[in-house]
């Protein structure tokens, strides 16, 4: 693909930024799982929070390629910024595309400003890939919503400020995707409803805040209910999530793409029977298939963007891309790691965080295998006899 | 206040020894898979002009290159950076132009938008390293000329600069017009540009001139030019290790100290 001027220059300052203002750090806040407060607020004053708000409401309006080019650079330093974005990402998306007139010029410019920063309130502990069997509920009171239920996973539910929240208000619906809505729920530490259980451990991904979430009559003002009609929250969640799966195939590129420099680099230097390590076929055919592999996955979420702009149905598109990306990123990380030999299994080197990082994208944003059913149930319907 | 800074695109410096090649018979580096960015210094001193802006809004700065389209790139990043307006002077030739020729270029450009209150450069260009343009620049404008400068602030009627000296640092104060080269400096980082401001610079306009609008002769960058470049080659070096043997430090140090001596270099 051919980056035009444009790309070209705003993927060099992200580059400049990443280097200059998150390399040095991410070992530490990695090894410690800190928020790395000052790096968002450093995101905020780039304008990354804008990125793809247009720019009548205060963003940068980059189109879907763009963006997820800008994830693959993050990622390239530390994906965890990627994460920090994603969830935000997706709820300016909805918002942008689903939201009234009203919510945009209300909360887009402060979404775009990184002052109101979001996430996305979808998984519940019963309730993952089965999105339709989400248990919250959202009754009408007067001129709000009450939310009751609990939330698992959720990315920025601590340190953001806002979170597009999808919950049922009609039990009684045709199918219960006709009876889900979105809204977007604005919360700080002092906000009565909204319970933050429990920081969640994991694996990688590092730094990010992952929590457990619970709404205890939660108040919702009626004008937060996204496109201020009910019933169409499924829909426009599941449209993020396309946007999301092509970023999140981004971010494994990104991840892949860093472990791959890093791998080849030290093949070059490092020494075993007389010559470098790169020198051994057993090496260079695995160097061989990592490239050839990641370069595979970026050409397949470029090709979901460019539908996605093209205004096209790319949920097949984004789901191959999340699931080949996402499955070749765990397969190069573990050969950097073996191209490293001992010395990558430790955290002196940044492999192992790669490596830790990478079922990340295979299990979030809709499991792997729940993309594989998504893509065959697309195949059946294009070639049906 | 007016700034102009003269900025030069060039390939990027930081790219690996490895990868560095040039061409012998057009006498020039080969660009290869390097970026093509702004001269170090240069964006030294665009940050220099943009923080006199910062605290006085009212400044205007204008980028101001000498190269072919693709130093547009260069004047993009300015604009990014927000920078007010940008000029290029166009020009196919790539490679070494003879400074002299370049000054006439920059000095007759200055002169065609409208003057400056300040000129800014880079202390040298970031290939090959002449430090002159600046200096022959100033010279061509009748400007009094402050060097190695690493930040400057407008005062009454002028400007006061910090500059870099041997001993220490200097602070100065000139009244407008004055030229001044920076150097980089802590204070001097050139900013990474907001990514609206990238989208915008990218449908901002930029002013293009040619040599024969500003009644200037070519041939004064080469061939009639008061210098020739003879001869382009990297070096070759040869690193040699010799490991000094030795019982004791002291028999260590006297091997060292022969060592040296039948080198020849003391």
């Amino acid at each position: 693909m051919q980056l035009t001027a444009e790309q070209t220059a705003l993927l060099e300052t992200v580059r400049s930024f990443a280097q200059r203002e998150i390399k040095p750090i991410v070992h530490t806040y990695e090894a410690e799982d800190r928020y790395p407060s000052e790096i968002v607020e450093k995101m905020q004053e780039l304008g990354l929070f804008g990125l793809n708000i247009a720019p009548e409401y205060g963003g940068a309006g980059v189109d879907t390629v763009t963006y997820a080019l800008v994830f693959e650079e993050l990622s390239a330093v530390w994906m965890s910024l990627a994460g920090i974005l994603g969830t935000h990402g997706i709820m300016a998306y909805v918002l942008q595309r689903f939201g009234t007139e009203e919510q945009k010029r209300r909360l887009l410019p402060r979404m775009a400003s990184g002052e109101l920063r979001g996430g996305l309130g979808l998984t519940e502990p019963d309730a993952g890939s089965d999105v339709q069997n989400l248990k919250t509920t959202a009754v009408r009171q007067g001129d709000r919503y009450v939310l009751n239920g609990q939330k698992m996973f959720i990315t920025n539910s601590r340190y953001g400020s806002g979170l597009l929240v999808l919950a049922r208000t009609n039990p009684l619906a045709d199918k219960p995707s006709h009876g889900m809505s979105a809204f977007i729920v604005e919360h700080d530490e002092q906000t009565p409803g909204y319970i933050v259980r429990r920081p969640i451990h994991k694996l990688g991904y590092k730094g990010v805040e992952t929590c457990e979430l619970s709404f205890e009559d939660l108040q919702v003002p009626q004008e937060n209910l996204v496109g201020g009609e009910e019933g169409h929250g499924f829909a426009q969640v599941m449209s993020g999530l396309e946007v999301g799966r092509i970023n999140v195939a981004a971010r494994a590129v990104g991840v892949a793409r860093a472990a791959f420099e890093e791998a080849v680099r030290y093949a070059q230097q490092r020494q075993t029977f007389g010559q470098p390590i790169a020198q051994h076929q057993a090496i260079q055919l695995l160097l061989a298939d990592m490239y050839t592999q990641l370069s595979a996955a970026r050409h397949l979420y470029i090709d979901a963007a460019e539908k996605k702009d093209r205004g096209q149905r790319a949920d097949l598109e984004a789901g191959m891309a999340k699931l080949f990306a996402s499955e070749m990123c765990g397969k190069v990380t573990l050969d950097a790691m073996r191209i490293h030999g001992g010395y990558g299994y430790t955290t002196d080197f940044n492999v192992e965080r790669y490596y830790r990082d990478a079922p990340l994208m295979i299990i979030g944003e809709g499991t792997n295998e729940i993309q594989r059913t998504v893509i065959a149930r697309q195949l059946l319907q294009r070639y049906r006899v | 206040m007016r700034i102009v800074v003269c900025i030069k695109q060039v390939i990027d410096p930081e790219v690996p020894p490895s990868e560095f090649r040039i061409d012998p018979q057009k006498k020039e580096a080969v660009q290869g898979r390097a970026n093509l960015v702004i001269s170090t210094f240069d964006e030294c001193a665009l940050e220099v002009a943009l923080q006199v802006k910062d605290k006085v809004p009212e400044t205007t700065v204008t980028a101001l290159t000498f190269g072919p389209k693709s130093a547009e790139e260069a004047l993009r990043k300015a604009l990014a950076m927000r920078a007010d307006e940008a000029v290029r002077v166009d020009t196919d030739r790539t490679g070494r132009m003879d400074p002299a020729g370049v000054a006439q270029v920059l000095a007759s450009t200055i002169q065609k938008i409208g003057g400056a209150d300040v000129v800014l450069f880079g202390r040298e260009g970031a290939d090959f390293d002449s430090a002159q343009v600046g200096q022959m620049t100033a010279e061509a404008l009748e400007m009094p000329l402050i060097t190695l400068a690493t930040e400057m602030e407008a005062v009454d009627k002028g400007i006061r600069a910090r500059r870099h000296g041997d001993d220490g640092w200097s602070v100065v104060e000139a009244p407008t017009p004055v030229a001044l080269t920076i150097t980089n400096a802590p204070v001097n980082v050139p900013r990474i540009p907001k990514v609206k401001d990238v989208m915008q610079a990218h449908r901002k306009p930029i002013t293009t001139m040619t040599l024969d609008e500003l009644g200037i002769d070519p041939a004064i960058l080469s061939e009639a030019a008061p210098v020739e470049m003879e001869e382009l080659f990297i070096p070759e070096v040869n690193n040699q290790v010799t490991i000094i043997e030795g019982e004791t430090p002291e028999e260590k140090a006297e091997k060292l100290a022969q060592a040296i001596l039948a080198l020849k270099v003391l």
